[in-house]
């Protein structure tokens, strides 16, 4: 049998209804995708016992687990089509540019060595057009800078002394291109009087879920499953600010390990908004914040969306007085992680990308929130607003407050 | 005046024994008409396990059936392979079944030639995760997955491209003598009621469980035991090989692969009329239940549908036996002009799909002698054109799926299919998902005469899937209509009978998904396209 033939069932269940299909963002720009139903459920029935059938249109697929949330019957649609990018993977060979993209922690770690050079790199056209060349990462992209001072570099404390713990796993885009937004968290955390542990992790996998790289995911997603549980044992909780990695610890580890420990695991993560709402609703928060006047757009990223937690960033920022914040319901930003990064695909994500800078410039507000990385690499290629994580609002927030109220 | 057709033999029965021996007597030099009531493998050649048996399973008890059923194993595999997946099969031992038969079975094996050969259970389960982890032994057999649809096909298009000519949709109403002869059949069209006949000295009575009705036409008195079982269709297909229980043959214990689905089964219960198709959930669940022995967890598992089909047991005395298993399932050939005085008549019944070649050749042997034509049977040798099409649609823009299907399935149409393919954007359309169906392949696969959805069901798998059908088929009808391949008329008929069709099939394992699934259908049907209850099938 094909060493990637998988155990996953949930597809018996699919009735063929295509709700998938009708809200997949792909499936609704372009014809050139096969859609959720074929390429999950409906292949997945067809290589059981059979031969490995490897459709190239897989590599379109960004799981951001839209399908998921569509499906009246539950079938884990995404953890279907990331088999099926697996096995393109295998069959196909990966692009050297996706190994790539997909080592979002090597190219982080490399990036941030060389920051101010990289930096300037990705910016000049003639190295970027040997990308396009070479790489296949096409020249107009912009790419999110990388920070010498990366976060690794800025805070590495292995254990809280609070009652309340929490152990945060920073994610590869706020350790290496967002240091700021982990500051902010932990500041965060700090005028809650709760101390913050760094756990020994590594990237979540979800980019090398996305690139078809299941064996390197399904290893990472093992080694952080084992090293958070240490924590979570000792009365820890997890919490994350990256709402992509967030979903794959509750949702993807939990279908794609298929072991009690990765599902004990998931009922400890929260995301830094979720966390903050159940701080507030037991009231623990500190709403000591001082006044921001500002109107923004918010922007929901797919995987927070996926998570089913409701709307928490708004929840939250809306307790900051003058705040005003506006929901945009701007669909799928068209990054979707490393999808966009890739020459063939950049037509299309800039095509997935125009309803949400259409609503941009539409609300026409002070600037942008968003909590994912990636959408904000897309919003700062779209859109001439400036993007900002909930994380470094609160911070100034609480920063604000004159030291004596 | 009705229209005569005038030729030397009439086959009645379009299953795998009527299309076999229609087969035989065209490339022995006999010319050869064969009348079918509705379509190909209407009866029981469609209402089986499609189980290419190894004889294994009959070892023990039946040796002469355990020694044909090999023999024809390996010359089926040689002469029909696009029908056949040689998928190998493993018999496998569970806790509750007797020690001794074990012994026993090995040695009537090695007696009769099967070859056997143990496999250490960790290796068994990891060959079939869905194998249940406690049994005790395995062997593994030479069985092998035969597609009775194609398989009919098939032959039958290579007596047609040989010179044999085939009536489907035609009854025979009447077999008419002169003297103690045999000297025409009577036929009358399904859809027209329009009669022919054909005149002929000597007919086949190949109509399986309604032998004895063809028989009775002809003033024979001839006494058939139909004994009816009972399949089921998994959702998915859940086994890599046949796998059977290795213990006296007894009910639900064999679960055989079908391309993307695996059918379990099956029951035996005598029944009156060979129309009786009924379904009945008490028996489903025993079945199923019994299945759990070999697949735990069976019975919670989506099924698509159950049907049922009766094996016509030859009995030559009276006394009969209600599970009809100890009744002899060896072919019988009766020559009537010995037994009944009769010329000109001869029925072959009994046997199974697996044997149905050399059921045809002692037929046919028997007629050259009345006939004295002195050929000898090549079924054997001459091979049946594959299915196989690898070499084409290498340029063929279709989903990798889709292609997978046609790799295995295009066979002589090949060629027609990759043209319209590569020509016809509106023929790479997927008209049936489940099963990965492109409009293309339907036109290649429609057969003349009236539109109807079940003969190209037959033919290409169309509604096979778990929607069964409630997507594509209102896709293929649309789509005839538009290119004027059917009336308006002939396409709301044709649906009405399809769905009919498939509904009864999905009732009977209606719950969880199915049930969900078949509500689906049925609403999709009611409310959007004004179907009701009075689409009862009127063929
Ligand atoms: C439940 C079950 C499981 C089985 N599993 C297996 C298996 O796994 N392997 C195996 O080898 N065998 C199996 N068999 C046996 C095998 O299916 C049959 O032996 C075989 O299909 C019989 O074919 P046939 O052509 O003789 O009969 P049929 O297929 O029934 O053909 C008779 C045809 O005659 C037509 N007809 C009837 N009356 C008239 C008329 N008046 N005019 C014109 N046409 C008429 C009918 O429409 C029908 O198409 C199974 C049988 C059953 C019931
Ligand atoms: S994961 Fe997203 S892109 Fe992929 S099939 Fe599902 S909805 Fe479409
Ligand atoms: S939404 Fe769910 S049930 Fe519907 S087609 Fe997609 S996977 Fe199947
Ligand atoms: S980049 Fe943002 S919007 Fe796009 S898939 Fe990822 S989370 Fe969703």
């Amino acid at each position: 049998m094909h060493e990637l033939s998988f155990h996953e069932t949930t597809f018996e269940k699919c009735l063929k209804c295509n709700a998938c299909t009708v809200s997949c963002p792909i499936s609704n720009t372009t014809l050139d995708f096969g859609g959720p139903k074929h390429l999950g459920p409906e292949l997945k029935r067809m290589m059981d016992h059979q031969e490995v059938i490897d459709d190239s249109r897989i590599e379109l697929c960004t799981l951001c687990g839209t399908c998921d949330t569509s499906c009246p019957e539950n079938v884990h649609v995404s953890t279907l089509t990331s088999y099926a990018k697996a096995i393109h993977a295998k069959e196909k060979g990966t692009k050297f540019r996706d190994i790539v993209l997909s080592n979002a922690e090597l190219v982080g770690k490399l990036a941030s060595t060389f920051a101010p050079i990289t930096n300037m790199t990705m910016k000049i056209k003639p190295v970027r057009k040997v990308m396009q060349m070479v790489l296949g990462i096409h020249a107009d992209r912009q790419f999110p800078s990388y920070e010498f001072s990366n976060f690794k570099r800025r805070y590495n404390k292995k254990h809280a002394t609070t009652e309340r713990k929490v152990a945060y796993f920073t994610g590869c885009y706020a350790t290496y291109n967002a240091p700021d937004v982990a500051g902010s968290f932990i500041k965060v955390m700090e005028y809650n009087g709760i101390d913050v542990a760094i756990p020994e992790q590594k990237c979540c996998g979800v980019p090398m879920f996305a690139n078809g790289q299941m064996k390197q995911g399904l290893k990472n997603a093992q080694f952080n499953t084992n090293s958070l549980l240490e924590y979570t044992r000792q009365g820890y909780d997890i919490v994350m600010t990256c709402t992509s990695c967030t979903s794959a610890f509750k949702k993807e580890y939990a279908s794609y390990l298929k072991t009690e420990e990765a599902k004990e695991l998931a009922r400890h993560i929260y995301d830094a908004d979720e966390y903050l709402r159940i701080l507030n609703e037991e009231g623990e928060l500190n709403t000591n914040f001082a006044t921001i006047n500002a109107k923004v757009g918010y922007y929901a990223p797919c995987h927070m969306k996926g998570q089913g937690i409701g709307n928490p960033a708004m929840d939250i920022l809306e307790l900051i007085p003058g705040f005003e914040i506006q929901d945009m319901a701007a669909g799928c930003c068209g990054q979707c992680g490393t999808f966009g990064f890739k020459e063939e695909k950049y037509p299309y994500s800039l095509e997935l990308g125009k309803t949400m800078a259409t609503a941009v410039e539409e609300l026409d507000a002070d600037y942008t929130v968003t909590e994912c990385g990636m959408c904000k690499n897309q919003l700062d290629q779209l859109t001439n607003k400036q993007v900002k994580h909930p994380m470094q609002i609160l911070k100034s927030a609480y920063e604000k407050v004159p030291v004596n109220s | 005046m009705r229209p005569i057709i005038e030729t030397e033999v009439v086959v009645i029965g379009g299953g795998v024994t009527g299309v076999g021996v229609l087969r035989d007597l065209t490339l022995r030099g006999i010319k050869a008409v064969l009348v079918e009531q509705r379509d190909f493998v209407h009866g029981t050649s469609s209402r089986n396990h499609g189980l290419l048996h190894s004889g294994a399973r009959y070892a023990v008890r039946d040796e002469e059936a355990a020694i044909e059923s090999y023999r024809e194993n390996l010359i089926l595999k040689k002469t029909v392979p696009g029908s056949v997946e040689a998928t190998g099969g493993i018999f496998a031992k569970v806790p509750e079944d007797n020690d001794d038969y074990v012994a026993k079975w090995v040695k009537a094996c090695a007696k009769v030639g099967i070859p056997t050969k143990e496999i250490p259970v960790a290796e068994a389960i990891k060959q079939e995760p869905y194998l249940n982890k406690q049994v005790q032994a395995v062997y593994h057999v030479p069985d092998g997955a035969v597609d009775p649809f194609t398989l009919a096909i098939d032959v039958a298009a290579d007596a047609i491209t040989r010179g044999a000519k085939v009536l489907t949709y035609s009854e025979v109403v009447a077999i008419n003598k002169k003297g103690s002869a045999v000297s025409s059949v009577t036929v009358s069209n399904r859809y027209t009621g329009e009669k022919t006949d054909i005149h002929t000295n000597l007919v086949i009575n190949a109509a399986g469980p309604w032998g004895s009705q063809v028989a009775a036409l002809a003033e024979v008195p001839l006494k058939l035991i139909n004994n009816k079982g009972m399949l089921t269709v998994m959702n998915h297909r859940i086994n890599k090989q046949v796998i059977n229980r290795l213990r006296m043959p007894g009910d639900a214990d064999i679960f055989v692969p079908a391309h993307n689905v695996t059918i379990f089964g099956t029951t035996g219960r005598n029944v009156e009329s060979p129309e009786d198709f009924s379904l009945d959930r008490h028996e489903l669940e025993q079945m199923l239940k019994e299945g759990e022995a070999l697949v735990p967890g069976v019975t919670e598992m989506r099924m698509i549908r159950a049907f049922t089909g009766s094996r016509p047991l030859y009995q030559d005395t009276d006394d009969s036996d209600s599970s009809g298993r100890n009744v002899t399932r060896g072919l019988a050939l009766l020559d009537h002009s010995t037994r009944d005085g009769l010329d000109g008549f001869i029925t072959i019944t009994g046997g199974k799909l697996t044997t149905f070649r050399y059921m045809a050749e002692k037929t046919v042997d028997l007629v050259c002698e009345k006939l004295g034509v002195n050929v000898a049977c090549t079924t054997h040798e001459e091979p049946v054109s594959h299915r196989d099409a690898k070499q084409f649609f290498k340029e063929t823009d279709i989903a990798p799926a889709a292609k997978t299907k046609l790799f295995h399935w295009a066979g002589k149409n090949a060629k027609e299919i990759e043209t319209s393919l590569n020509n016809e954007t509106e023929d790479k359309i997927v008209v049936c998902e489940c099963e990965q169906i492109t409009w293309a392949e339907i036109k290649a696969a429609m057969p003349d005469g009236r539109f109807n959805l079940t003969d190209i069901r037959r033919r290409t798998r169309l509604g096979m899937g778990p929607c069964q059908g409630t997507f594509c088929n209102q896709r293929v009808a649309a789509l005839a209509v538009e290119k004027g391949l059917a009336t308006q008329e002939e396409a709301d008929w044709a649906l009405r009978d399809a769905v009919t069709n498939r509904v009864k099939g999905m009732g009977v394992v209606a719950t969880g998904e199915t049930s969900k699934q078949l509500q689906m259908m049925e609403t999709i049907y009611k409310v959007s396209l004004g179907l009701n209850e009075e689409g009862k099938s009127n063929v």
